[in-house]
């Protein structure tokens, strides 16, 4: 059968590359091409392809989990998933392997950019859609762009500390990595929701995403400083080994904690279990680029680029799911 | 004068080693230097070198003073060192050793065929005219390694030649081969400076004789002016009766000890080929069997093959009372009570950063650690008696082995075979690279040890001290014992001659 | 003062007195001067002070083992989910990471010893395995005390005491239980090393080991057992990370096996086999962990912090070998 589908493919190939549009759903401007090829050849069942850049982190492996969570819905789709292992000229050769064999759609969460938008397009030129999860690539050559804004997250963290604190008070801000642009823009926005404040930041450290370095860099804070009243981190693993450290040292009840990424056993359990004073999910896009992959491969048009909406999680709204942020 | 050392001073860490000494070298002249182990031939020659700088004194050649600040320095002025520890890499091949530093290029590439050409030129005065000159050098034997670097030294046309030990892994036809090529080197203008402590060589190369010790000049005399009595005399310091003390005969009842018999060792990379094949032998109770060949004829094998070195490679039979099977391994062996000097010390026999009672207690260490846990102190009460009795000097058991001279590390070795309390020892190459001195000391245990009973199995190099020591002398020709000589029957010639083997026989 | 410096425990011990000097200078407000400060220090040394002394033995056969830090992600993830998923007593479940862990380790030996392959490669392909082996018990996710159920939502199961044990201090919180067993696994490594005749034989290997052979000792033996008890403190050192993080991670100890040779090496522990011993290496713990934890108190950045530790790295080995040659 697998055969059928890939000679199938082949001829749409074959056909687009002659020029000859025959696609049902047509073009939108500009040549963004936003439809497959499947549907024209009354196919029944699809095979995505998966491409992650790393399952290392725990935020990405629910990715890969939402995305097979949405997919299982729908019995007429398989999905094959590859993980790069952070490694860019294997994510690249990845994406070789599922053009060459011919995947109906693609869905790719690129580790960089630059490296991975010729491939990207090249596949993309070959026929085969692309939707392209949480980091970017340059250009326009890809189907749909779903991602979160980790500025505007960022931001929505620091309100809610400039909230829950009354606008003043000492904090300890454990940063995931500066050289990472994640990092980076939570860092910014954190500090443009906390601006304007009387709230201070005493001690920022680079904790590389890591919880164990995060319980390092703490317990130097709270060695140094005898005051602390809250603790963000840029991740909810950085806010829970803050978190351990400050209870090794019995002080975690004078201060809070607020986290992000918002994981169900991560971020969410730990509001529950009251670690954690609030988390704002990242969320992964999982469900959301299946929900497109359906609407391109029956033919429908889709928009160029989703912004993913963002949740809290606190005490008060945890046991209702959250509060969507706007 | 081709090459003048004036007042050489030298100090370690504030402890002096050379006291201004003085070298006079003529061109057409071989130099013999004498001395014991420590008596500082080896910084000066360094220092000759560009290795170590003098505190203080000068060095002329051709009148010229020079200095000598790296070894590259030494080379310029024309002065090649052969070192005792050979230098060459055994992962390149022969070729690319020999021309290490000055290949032979053509348009910036080397020009393998011209290199080959010169590689076999250099090569054919040692006899070695044929071999494969881009194989790797390790795999050749040890002897052919030496002479390859001996060939490096000379193809650089220096005016100075230093040889420190050159024979020592050499076979007396490999010798003459050397003392030819050295002949012609000096008929060429060169002057050399040759280190041994072998008094058959000494006075076979020797024009001149400098004798050192303990960092100071002792005597320098023509060589037909200072008799081999008067030359250990100047080296020990002291009066030595005799040559090789040769051990009490034995006793003419002795009973037979052990009769080997189709002892073979497998080819570990040829197939079908033998290292050696079906060798067999008896030797009698408290029995010197001396093992003698040139180099490659498995003298060395003979003795791994008895000590289970070779594993399932090694097969035969050995008909005795208390070693019922060929050993498979050294732990059998040593069961066995069979006990091994190897000739290397430095690679296959001490551990050098371990102590002299570390290392003597290695074998029998169980004896030492009941349940596991070490005794130290019963280690250094076994080591201690053995520093006595054997005469070993050092600062003490604790003491680590590296510091220690030749001769003592050999004795330490020895000790360590003795500590087995083994009814059979081999010992191969037991006096190699030791001085004069301590070899003596090394002839005394050998005799003492054969009193007490102890069945021995000697290989050395040097024929005098196996024509001393041996009561029989079993001669190996590739991998075959080809003549067993007795005593009376044996003398240099003798030895030779069956050690060539069908080859002096078509010669 | 050349005498004083010519045995490697006082090079040691005097790059170890430097950076106490810097830490003393660069105090943070008098935080260096904390007891707080010390014993946190000493908590955060010892998964990487317990590797270290594995490696320690292994380095003194002439080999190495690249293979520890997987095995300690192997050994937190076969704990946790033994403990906390699985429901085993504490002492099953310690045992069983244990034995996972050594089983690593003599593997790693049996490749070694037995079929002669080089120490690098065999290590580094159990590096690989193992890591494999820690994401497949795992599921690739990180096992925690939120246990999913089979519809899907997470449940909170209590830490099991022995975690929380492992995570606590003694003496009214002034010592670690970590800090302790650390502390216990270099008075092991001593007693093997320097009383025992098997630590005889692993310096006698090391030194030469056709001598060795020669001298009956059982070369493959000694090496299996060194690889095996490398394996076995790495799994000791994962019981610890795992105690630390409340959870077992697959992707934990990535790269802590260069740490441990480092500090081996800078005791002064020769790579060359042979020589050195475990009290140097603790000397060479406490110099990179004090570093890090003056570079943390003083919040220096994650790049300025990396070149800082590696120059001094060098320095100090440069400095351990420069008094060798003399």
């Amino acid at each position: 059968m697998k055969h059928v589908f890939a000679l199938t493919a082949t001829m749409a190939v074959g056909l687009l590359l002659s020029g000859c549009d025959q696609r049902p759903g047509g073009t939108s401007s500009g040549g963004e091409t936003t439809t497959g090829t499947a549907s024209a050849s009354g196919k029944t069942s699809f095979v995505i392809g998966m491409s992650q850049c790393n399952l290392g982190e725990p935020w990405r492996v629910q990715m890969n989990a939402d995305v097979k969570k949405a997919a299982e819905a729908h019995p007429e789709l398989t999905v094959e998933f590859k993980d790069a292992q952070n490694d860019t000229l294997k994510q690249r050769a990845h994406v070789e392997e599922f053009a060459r064999s011919g995947v109906d759609l693609l869905i790719i969460s690129p580790k960089e950019a630059a490296p991975l938008t010729q491939p990207v397009a090249a596949a993309f030129d070959q026929g085969i859609p692309v939707i392209v999860l949480d980091r970017a690539v340059t250009g326009d050559k890809f189907t749909q762009f779903i991602g979160a804004d980790n500025k505007k997250i960022g931001k929505a963290a620091g309100e809610h500390v400039k909230k829950i604190l009354g606008g003043k008070g000492k904090v300890v801000e454990l940063k995931g990595l500066m050289t990472s642009t994640p990092g980076q823009d939570r860092h910014a926005g954190f500090r443009e929701g906390i601006a304007g404040s009387e709230i201070e930041v005493i001690f920022e450290a680079d904790m590389n995403w890591l919880e164990p370095d995060a319980r390092k860099e703490m317990e130097s804070a709270l060695a140094r400083f005898p005051e602390i009243d809250l603790v963000f981190a840029h991740n909810d693993p950085g806010a829970h080994g803050a978190w351990m450290a400050a209870k090794a040292a019995g002080r975690e009840g004078q201060m809070k904690f607020v986290g992000i990424d918002g994981l169900p056993q991560e971020g969410q359990a730990y509001v529950k279990q009251g670690v954690l004073d609030a988390t704002f999910e990242y969320p992964t896009g999982g469900q959301e680029a299946i929900d497109s992959a359906l609407k391109v491969l029956n033919g429908e048009e889709i928009p160029k680029t989703v912004t993913l909406k963002s949740k809290v999680y606190t005490k008060e709204n945890i046991a209702s799911g959250g509060e969507v942020l706007e | 004068m081709l090459l003048q050392m004036s007042d050489i001073s030298k100090g370690f860490f504030g402890i002096p080693v050379l006291h201004g000494i003085d070298l006079h070298l003529d061109a057409g002249q071989t130099l013999v230097l004498a001395g014991e182990n420590g008596a500082g031939k080896s910084t000066l020659m360094k220092i000759l070198g560009g290795v170590h700088s003098p505190d203080s004194g000068s060095i002329l050649i051709d009148g010229q003073p020079v200095i000598l600040r790296q070894p590259l320095d030494a080379e310029r002025a024309g002065i090649a060192i052969i070192h005792q520890e050979l230098s060459v890499i055994g992962a390149m091949s022969v070729q690319d050793n020999l021309f290490l530093g000055h290949e032979i290029t053509r348009l910036g590439m080397v020009n393998r065929r011209d290199q080959g050409r010169r590689a076999q030129e250099l090569l054919r005065p040692f006899g070695l005219g044929d071999i494969d000159t881009s194989r790797r050098l390790e795999t050749f034997p040890i002897a052919v390694r030496q002479l390859i670097e001996i060939a490096r030294a000379t193809s650089r046309d220096a005016r100075v030649i230093v040889m420190d030990e050159p024979t020592s892994s050499l076979a007396d036809p490999d010798v003459a081969k050397l003392v030819q090529i050295m002949a012609d080197m000096k008929s060429r203008g060169a002057g050399i400076i040759f280190i041994s402590h072998k008094m058959s060589e000494i006075y076979q190369v020797a024009d001149q004789i400098m004798v050192m010790r303990d960092g100071r000049h002792v005597a320098t005399s023509a060589a037909a002016e200072m008799s081999p009595q008067a030359l250990i005399t100047n080296l020990v310091g002291r009066e030595l009766t005799g040559q090789i003390p040769a051990p009490p005969p034995l006793e003419a009842d002795a009973p037979e000890m052990m009769k080997v018999s189709g002892l073979s060792v497998a080819s570990p990379t040829l197939p079908g080929q033998w290292v050696i094949q079906d060798v067999g032998f008896s030797v009698r109770r408290g029995e010197i069997l001396g093992f003698s060949g040139l180099q490659g004829s498995g003298c060395s094998d003979v003795f791994h093959a008895l000590y289970g070195s070779f594993g399932r490679r090694a097969r035969g039979t050995i008909l005795s009372e208390t070693i019922r099977s060929l050993p498979r391994s050294p732990r059998e062996a040593i069961a066995h009570r069979i006990a091994f000097l190897p000739a290397d010390r430095k690679e296959s026999g001490l551990i050098l950063q371990m102590s002299v009672a570390q290392n003597i207690t290695l074998p029998t260490l169980p004896k030492f650690s009941p349940g596991g846990w070490l005794s130290n102190g019963d280690e250094n009460r076994c080591a201690g008696g053995y520093i006595e009795a054997l005469r070993i000097r050092c600062m003490g058991p604790r003491q680590p082995v590296r510091f220690l001279s030749g001769g003592n590390q050999q004795k330490v070795l020895l000790a360590r075979c003795l500590e087995t309390k083994p009814i059979l020892l081999l010992l191969d190459e037991p006096t190699r690279g030791v001085d004069v001195g301590a070899k003596h000391e090394i002839y005394e245990l050998i005799s003492q040890i054969r009193k007490q009973g102890t069945t021995i199995l000697l290989i050395t190099t040097e024929l005098p001290e196996m024509l001393g020591l041996a009561d029989r002398i079993c001669v190996m020709h590739r991998g075959h014992i080809s003549n067993v000589l007795s005593r009376d029957e044996a003398t240099q010639e003798n030895i030779l001659a069956a050690a060539m083997g069908g080859e002096a026989q078509s010669a | 003062m050349k005498k004083f410096f010519a045995h490697p425990a006082a090079r040691a011990l005097f790059a170890l007195l430097l950076v106490m000097i810097i830490g003393s200078i660069f105090n943070a407000d008098e935080t260096f001067f904390k007891w707080g400060t010390h014993r946190d220090t000493l908590r955060q040394m010892s998964t990487y002070g317990i590797l270290a002394c594995g490696m320690t033995v292994v380095i003194i056969t002439g080999g190495i083992d690249l293979a520890v830090g997987s095995v300690l992600a192997l050994s937190a993830v076969l704990f946790t989910k033994l403990s906390i998923h699985y429901d085993w007593p504490p002492a099953a479940a310690v045992a069983g990471a244990l034995a996972g862990a050594m089983a690593a380790g003599f593997l790693s030996g049996t490749f070694t010893a037995r079929f002669g392959v080089q120490p690098f490669i065999a290590t580094l392909a159990m590096m690989v395995f193992a890591r494999g082996m820690a994401k497949w018990v795992s599921g690739g996710e990180k096992v925690s005390t939120y246990v999913q159920q089979t519809d899907g939502s997470f449940s909170y199961e209590e830490p099991p005491a022995i975690m929380n044990f492992l995570n606590s201090g003694l003496f009214n919180n002034n010592i670690a239980v970590v800090t302790i067993l650390f502390a216990i696994s270099a008075l092991v490594t001593w007693v093997l090393l320097s009383r025992l005749r098997w630590g005889r034989y692993l310096y006698a290997i090391g030194g030469n080991e056709e001598a060795a052979r020669l001298s009956a000792v059982p070369v493959r033996a000694v090496k299996l057992l060194a690889y095996s008890y490398s394996g076995l403190l790495a799994g000791l050192a994962g019981l610890c990370q795992a105690a630390q993080e409340m959870q077992g991670d697959p992707e934990a100890g990535v790269s802590y096996e260069l740490t441990a040779i480092a500090m081996v090496v800078i005791g002064g522990t020769s790579l060359m086999g042979g020589r050195g011993g475990v009290g140097l290496t603790i000397v060479g713990a406490l110099t990179i962990s004090y570093l890090e934890k003056i570079l943390s108190i003083n919040a220096v950045g994650e790049a300025n912090r990396l070149m800082l530790t590696g120059a001094i790295i060098v320095g100090a080995v440069l400095f351990q070998r420069s008094q060798n040659n003399a």
